[in-house]
């Protein structure tokens, strides 16, 4: 069943269509990563999920209920991790999530049980403090935590790995894979390492329109042949590989490119009869950062 | 709800607003009795200096009365310094974005109205009387009460003129963006309700009518005259809070 499905929606700010015809859906526990570049209105479409803006066209919909803008009941089923997550800065984490929970009415002894792992979960189990004191990576982690606490069926993240260090994005990153067995996760990114490490699936989102969607694994073999790049010892050798084959294309110093594999077996026959010694060759990794730059257009 | 007044309430004490907010009240209170009190003493040794002007100084009688002078003119600074107080009680939540992940874990919105909307008039109503009772319990000390006529029912009038300077507060908390709007608008409503109950046409059917407690205390008015600005009040204040949880559940947070 899919936990979140959006079919053709729209949303304008005055004269500008920011979004146009965003389709998508999430299936039940996959790690969902909604990719597009800075100012491509991720954290509107996310908005939109939760019910803090009104849209202007199309459908969203939480585990089959239909989202309104307001009080939306979809929010019982979503737990919701903003880019830059802020508290109530008088209190305690501990005091935070008991807030939280008491706000969606669980037992105080549940509460208690559920602070206690989950603050142990994101490291906050010894900060005694007020949230006053803490850096944005600590907020960012009791932002999980609060995110994590009803134990949402859907929990959304807007770019949750961008104030972080290296250690605390990787941290945050097995958080959310580990968090794929209890719920389902949609997060928005412009990182696409984090994609390639996590997701299941991914839509790109580029000029108000998904540009491109599927699995992980689809969205690699969707791009055209992987190029073979090649590096001779010696730079001569360089300049007489370019003369020979004229589909070769120098990339560096000594670097030559291929971008059609079937010629390969004409090029290592020459390697041979020639007896060139080679440092190198390479089949280029179909990066997601290619891809993106490919539908992107750059 | 219940946890949400109590994250209210945590705030008030802890940034220490509450504190600050009783203390303020509390030397308003002592403020009024002692400034009567004193002005025999202030009137004598300012009395050579007058003398040399011409002007002569004879005995000065103080009762009760000019203490709740002093009570009605000192009040309305306290409502202002309550309206500053609770200007950016949900603004400062907008701006913040304190309040959508509690938004997101699905609390009503009409819930957070009304607990807020509870907070700021419990803040008012508190300082208020800690005000009204200190004032009362110096004035029953040193003098009389027994001469001022209907004391509790003026006390109450302008309580009362206080939740409703709240309610436009709070209905343009929903719609402001920022605490300025919000300070512009309250402010707006009372000083053009003032204006307006300059005219004797007006001056009966205005809420401003409450804020005129010591022609009650002098005995010049009887309560029944407040009938109409009381109405008045009660119905702004019903419709304030139906416009405000109207706009706050469109409100973009």
């Amino acid at each position: 069943m899919d936990m979140l499905t959006l079919s053709h929606v729209a949303k304008r700010f005055g004269e500008k269509q920011v979004l146009k015809d965003v389709t998508f859906s999430v299936p039940e526990h996959t790690v969902f990563g909604f990719v597009g570049k800075n100012g491509a209105e991720k954290p509107t479409a996310m908005k939109l999920i939760l019910g803090l803006l009104a849209g202007d066209g199309g459908e969203i919909t939480v585990n089959g209920m239909s989202v309104r803008y307001g009080n939306t009941p979809t929010n019982r089923f979503v737990g919701y991790l903003p880019d830059v997550p802020e508290f109530y800065s008088c209190m305690t984490p501990f005091e935070y999530l008991r807030f939280c929970g008491e706000i969606s009415g669980m037992s105080s002894k549940e509460i208690r049980a559920r602070s206690e792992e989950l603050l142990c979960l994101v490291g906050l189990e010894h900060e005694n403090r007020r949230i006053r004191g803490f850096s944005r990576g600590m907020k960012q982690r009791l932002g999980v935590a609060q995110a994590l606490f009803g134990r949402p069926g859907l929990l959304i993240c807007d770019e949750p790995t961008s104030a972080l260090d290296p250690a605390g994005r990787r941290e945050l990153l097995d958080i959310l894979t580990d968090a794929k067995e209890q719920t389902t996760v949609v997060f928005s990114t412009h990182i696409l390492s984090d994609v390639e490490h996590i997701c299941d699936e991914a839509a790109f989102l580029h000029d108000g329109k998904i540009v491109l969607k599927g699995t992980i694994e689809e969205l690699r073999t969707a791009r055209k042949a992987a190029a073979m790049e090649l590096e001779p010892e010696q730079p001569e050798d360089t300049r007489r590989l370019l003369s020979v084959f004229p589909y070769l294309k120098s990339t560096g110093k000594r670097n030559v490119l291929l971008e059609d594999e079937k010629h390969l077996p004409q090029i290592l026959h020459f390697l041979a009869d020639q007896n060139i010694s080679v440092l190198r060759i390479e089949r280029q990794e179909t990066s997601l950062e290619e891809l993106f730059m490919e539908v992107v257009g750059k | 709800m219940r946890a949400f007044l109590k994250k209210e309430w945590m705030e008030l004490c802890r940034s220490g607003r509450l504190l600050v907010l009783l203390l303020i009240f509390l030397l308003f209170g002592i403020m009024n009795p002692a400034l009567a009190k004193m002005t025999p003493w202030l009137m004598e040794t300012l009395s050579d200096s007058l003398a040399d002007t011409g002007l002569t100084v004879s005995k000065v009688t103080i009762d009760a009365m000019d203490s709740w002078v002093q009570f009605y003119k000192n009040i309305p600074a306290g409502m202002v310094i309550v309206i500053l107080f609770c200007s950016s009680s949900f603004t400062g939540e907008y701006q913040k974005g304190t309040l959508i992940p509690v938004v997101t874990k699905g609390l009503s919105r009409r819930k957070i109205l009304l607990a807020k909307g509870l907070s700021v008039s419990a803040l008012w109503t508190v300082s208020y009387w800690l005000c009204f009772g200190i004032t009362y319990g110096y004035n029953a000390y040193f003098w009389d009460n027994g001469i001022a006529e209907h004391l509790f029912f003026a006390g109450a009038m302008i309580w009362l003129y206080g939740i409703w300077v709240l309610a436009f507060l709070i209905f343009f908390s929903t719609v402001a963006a920022g605490s300025t709007q919000v300070l512009l608008g309250t402010g707006g409503v009372i000083l053009g309700t003032y204006i307006l109950s300059m005219f004797p046409k007006f001056a009966d059917v205005l809420p401003a009518k409450l804020m005129d407690g010591m022609s009650l205390l002098q005995g010049v008015n009887v309560p029944g005259d407040y009938a109409g600005g009381l109405a008045a009040a009660v119905c702004m204040i019903l419709l304030c809070l139906v416009l405000a949880t109207v706009c706050f559940d469109r409100k973009v947070l």
